[in-house]
């Protein structure tokens, strides 16, 4: 049986850029800022990079496809250079990459770095696009939002909640993370909103509002992965190690077969389940001290809780409501404030979780720092919950 | 061999608009225009097609010899409506197939070509015809189709018929001025009574051997208001128009009118009765029918005309009829081009709405070699299952207001059908409170998407509710 990654790759440095709308920067100079940071974190030379990851959703939104962009912007010393996409998981799978070098020991030193210029579409939300041409003479062009909210109503209908009690939950999702992007000077929206003012929000997708929905952003993350072993020569002593990356790619089962209610995303139940094997986790709800989760829509993160079995199945909305997973709680979510207020610039989103989840390990995180932290995780989702990449990932340190 | 109609079929769009109401709002302007009744309007994602196949769908569960549809607000000109409909209609590609176009007539030529053919075929009119704002005919036309069947021993036998040609300008639409240009009505009434439609129907109930004042039902398309009543006069004709009807609750459908009011005739018909269908435009057709027992489908004709929504804003109204064209934004920019490549590899079933049902029973949409059943871990081949004349419920729904769509919200989901295939599916016909986890639904064509600037449309189903409310008095 294979052994997986668990304390096999190290990671040296990590690098975030501010999110938000940078109109002062393109995909280049977002790379260059994330780039730089992970370096002088690391404490290596850029050249020392022997392969990377480039992780990039909306190619055609100002970064363009393939390796060549991310190898252009930081002059990758002709390295192999591989562009990844997998939707919303894409910075998780940048990483993946990237770890699976060096785990493999393929190379010494590898970069994984996910960026997205949103902000350069013209307008607010994701781009439309074409889901290919066979599938554009059948399949809806819906929304993101309008995907995910369908969560919601299915929810609803499985535990026979009442939608405006589950509104309720959801507003609270989007209050605590909003409470938590004060605190986190590189996130987009960095002001608290009140309850109230999440509830009477304009609909964007029924049942959601403007505050259930996560801010579109620029932005890059990148991470300088190596062994073990070169962590320590670099000088981190107690290095954070990867505990494990998982990925589940749905087979159209949610989408084509009449088993699923719609009410959760069964792949993030599925990767959770694999990761927590891969990392030696028997009692997620004991041993995972945080979460960065892909909160896209405050309904997401509701049955995000479940999924990854920290809530019980029905109980997501009354740990919500009871602080469980506030700044102060029992297993606190969203401490940098999350996709909500952290902002989304897709192919970083993944790489941005594990910056909160290095940097809160390592005691680093200023005025967010949640005490000690030994375990951290990150869920990375892609697509929609009926047609979904998930990737989940656990982060600790190597002693 | 004695043919006949055997089978009719109607349909109308969901949407009513209160004459009355709009003229209110360009009362403003002093322009002259209808008051009375309503008329139907077509959702943004209807068409002359998608209304031919829904009149049609009671009717076509055989295959006939041949299938026309008629109308003079086709959207394509040279891709013709009948080859669409009979991939959505699942018809085997042998049914032989005839556009007609370029004038109102067009339906009952049709139904009398085929009539003469003496064959079994389906013959469909439809239009959704486009009007400019502060025009009479924006409120007095209305959307919709009709479909007939003909065959051997129909219930309602082609008794006697006549036709006249003539180029009576009393209106036209052209490829440079596509909205309606009509003449002055007094000298159209006038015209089209003694030169056209009394001469006709002589010359036909003649034919059939029988005087006008026989007739107990008339379907007469007229081309202004006022001319049955003048023609019926000279004719001495009692019998009601039941074009009537269908002027005063959906609008003028055009090629459909005559075919319409048919099926209204034929469902107030007993047998013996003699019936009179009137096709006007550039000439008459006049067809005598003898009915001689009950025919299929007529009692969908007064519930298309009694069911639906009420449309109030007369905004929405002109976004709908493309009177108005409305900023929707950069997200409005986003385009599909439907390639003719995928089209011919997958087209039929996707137009069709043909999944597959594998070796266990299952049955998925669409088809793949490896079937979506986890119980199967081998590819099969998928046995052609029509998904399109099923109920199903909703899984999962939103209405979602950020997607583009000319008519928001876009409410889409997933739907389950009881023999296990689920789809991703738009919904439409939004009934007033939404839609909800567990509604039953319906299956509709529909355009599925449109590039505007390329001039192409692809079309789909979509889920509507089970039944349309009833209309009321309101």
């Amino acid at each position: 049986m294979a052994s997986g990654f668990r304390d096999k790759v190290a990671i040296v440095g990590m690098g975030c850029t501010r999110f938000g709308e940078r109109w002062d920067l393109g995909a280049d100079g977002l790379m260059v800022e994330a780039f730089a940071e992970a370096l002088a974190d690391a404490g290596i030379e850029r050249d020392q990079i022997e392969a990377a990851w480039v992780g990039n959703a909306l190619d055609d939104i100002n970064v363009g496809n393939s390796a060549l962009p991310a190898a252009h912007a930081l002059r990758l010393n002709r390295v192999p250079v591989t562009r990844v996409e997998n939707m919303c998981a894409t910075g998780t799978e940048a990483l993946r990459g990237a770890a699976y070098a060096v785990a493999s020991g393929a190379v010494d030193i590898a970069l994984a770095i996910g960026v997205e210029k949103l902000k350069d579409t013209g307008y607010g939300g994701l781009p439309l696009r074409t889901k290919g041409v066979q599938n554009d003479l059948w399949m809806p062009y819906g929304s993101a939002p309008g995907t995910f909210a369908q969560l919601a109503g299915a929810y609803a209908a499985r535990h026979g909640i009442d939608a405006g009690d589950l509104k309720r939950a959801m507003a609270h999702v989007s209050w605590k993370s909003h409470q938590n992007g004060v605190h986190s000077p590189k996130a987009h929206l960095q002001k608290a909103v009140d309850i109230e003012t999440i509830l009477k929000a304009p609909l964007i997708a029924d049942p959601l509002g403007l505050f259930d929905c996560c801010g579109v952003s620029d932005g890059a993350a990148c991470a300088i992965v190596t062994t073990p072993e070169i962590a320590k020569a670099l000088g981190k002593g107690n290095p954070v190690t990867i505990k494990a990356i998982q990925l589940c790619a749905s087979n159209g089962w949610e989408l084509q077969y009449g088993e699923w209610d719609g009410a959760s995303v069964p792949n993030t139940r599925v990767a959770a389940g694999r990761a927590y094997a891969e990392a030696g986790i028997h009692d997620p709800r004991q041993s995972i001290d945080m979460t960065e989760v892909h909160d896209c829509f405050s309904i997401t993160e509701l049955v995000i809780m479940e999924d990854l079995g920290l809530s019980e199945e029905g109980r997501a909305p009354a740990d919500i409501l009871d602080g469980r997973y506030d700044r102060d709680g029992a297993i606190p979510c969203q401490l940098d404030g999350g996709l909500k207020c952290f902002g989304h610039p897709v192919g970083a989103s993944g790489l941005r979780m594990a910056y909160e989840v290095y940097n809160q390990l390592q005691g680093r995180a200023g005025e967010r720092q949640r005490g000690k932290v030994d375990v951290g995780l990150t869920h990375n989702l892609g697509g929609a919950p009926f047609n979904s990449v998930a990737a989940v990932a656990i982060f600790g340190r190597l002693d | 061999m004695q043919i006949g109609i055997t089978a009719v079929g109607a349909y109308l769009p969901a949407l009513r608009v209160d004459r009355k109401a709009m003229a209110r709002e360009f009362g403003w302007s002093g322009l002259g225009m209808p008051r009375a009744g309503s008329r139907a309007v077509a959702g943004w994602d209807e068409d002359t097609l998608t209304m031919a196949v829904e009149s049609a769908r009671a009717l076509a569960a055989t295959a006939p010899d041949a299938l026309r549809i008629a109308s003079t607000s086709a959207f394509y000109t040279d891709r013709a409506q009948s080859a669409i409909a009979i991939d959505a209609l699942a018809l085997p590609r042998s049914v032989r197939t005839t556009d007609l176009a370029n004038s109102r007539r067009a339906g009952v030529t049709a139904l009398l070509d085929a009539l003469l053919a003496g064959r079994d075929e389906i013959v469909i009119a439809a239009e959704k015809r486009l009007t400019q704002a502060g025009s009479a005919s924006q409120l007095a036309y209305g959307d919709g189709a009709a479909a007939v069947r003909v065959g051997a021993a129909g219930p309602a036998r082609l008794a006697g018929y006549a036709s006249h040609t003539h180029d009576l300008v009393d209106r036209y639409a052209s490829v440079d001025h596509p909205t309606p240009y009509a003449y002055e009505e007094r000298f159209v009434r006038d015209i089209a009574v003694a030169e056209i439609i009394v001469p006709v129907v002589r010359e036909a109930c003649a034919a059939a051997g029988i005087e006008p004042a026989q007739l107990a039902h008339v379907a007469v398309a007229e081309p202004v208001g006022g001319t049955w009543a003048a023609a019926s006069r000279k004719l001495k004709v009692a019998a009601p128009n039941h074009c009537q009807a269908v002027s005063e609750k959906a609008g003028d459908l055009g090629a459909a009118m005559p075919l319409f009011g048919l099926g209204l005739a034929l469902a107030a018909a007993r047998p013996g009765d003699h019936v009179l269908v009137l096709g006007f435009g550039s000439g008459a057709d006049a067809l005598v029918f003898e009915v001689t027992g009950a025919i299929t489908g007529t009692d969908q004709f007064a519930s298309a005309l009694d069911q639906g929504f009420r449309l109030a804003s007369a905004t929405r109204f002109l976004n709908l009829v493309g009177a108005l064209s409305l900023d929707w934004g950069m997200r409005s920019e986003f385009q599909q081009k439907a390639q003719a490549t995928v089209i011919e590899r997958v087209g039929r079933d996707m137009i069709g709405f043909v999944g597959g049902r594998d070796s266990t029973g299952n049955v998925q949409f669409p088809k793949s070699d490896y079937p979506v059943n986890p119980a199967l871990t081998r590819p099969e081949k998928l046995e052609d299952v029509r998904l399109a004349d099923l109920e199903a419920r909703i899984v999962s729904v939103t209405a979602d207001r950020l997607n583009f769509t000319p008519d928001p919200p876009f409410d889409f989901g997933l739907v389950q059908f009881d023999n296990g295939a689920r789809v991703l599916m738009e919904l439409t016909d939004r009934p007033e409170k939404g839609f909800a986890v567990g509604d039953a639904v319906r299956m509709r064509l529909r355009i599925k998407s449109q590039h505007r600037e390329l001039g192409t449309r692809t079309y789909f189903w979509k889920a509507a509710p089970l039944a349309r409310p009833e209309l009321g008095e309101a």
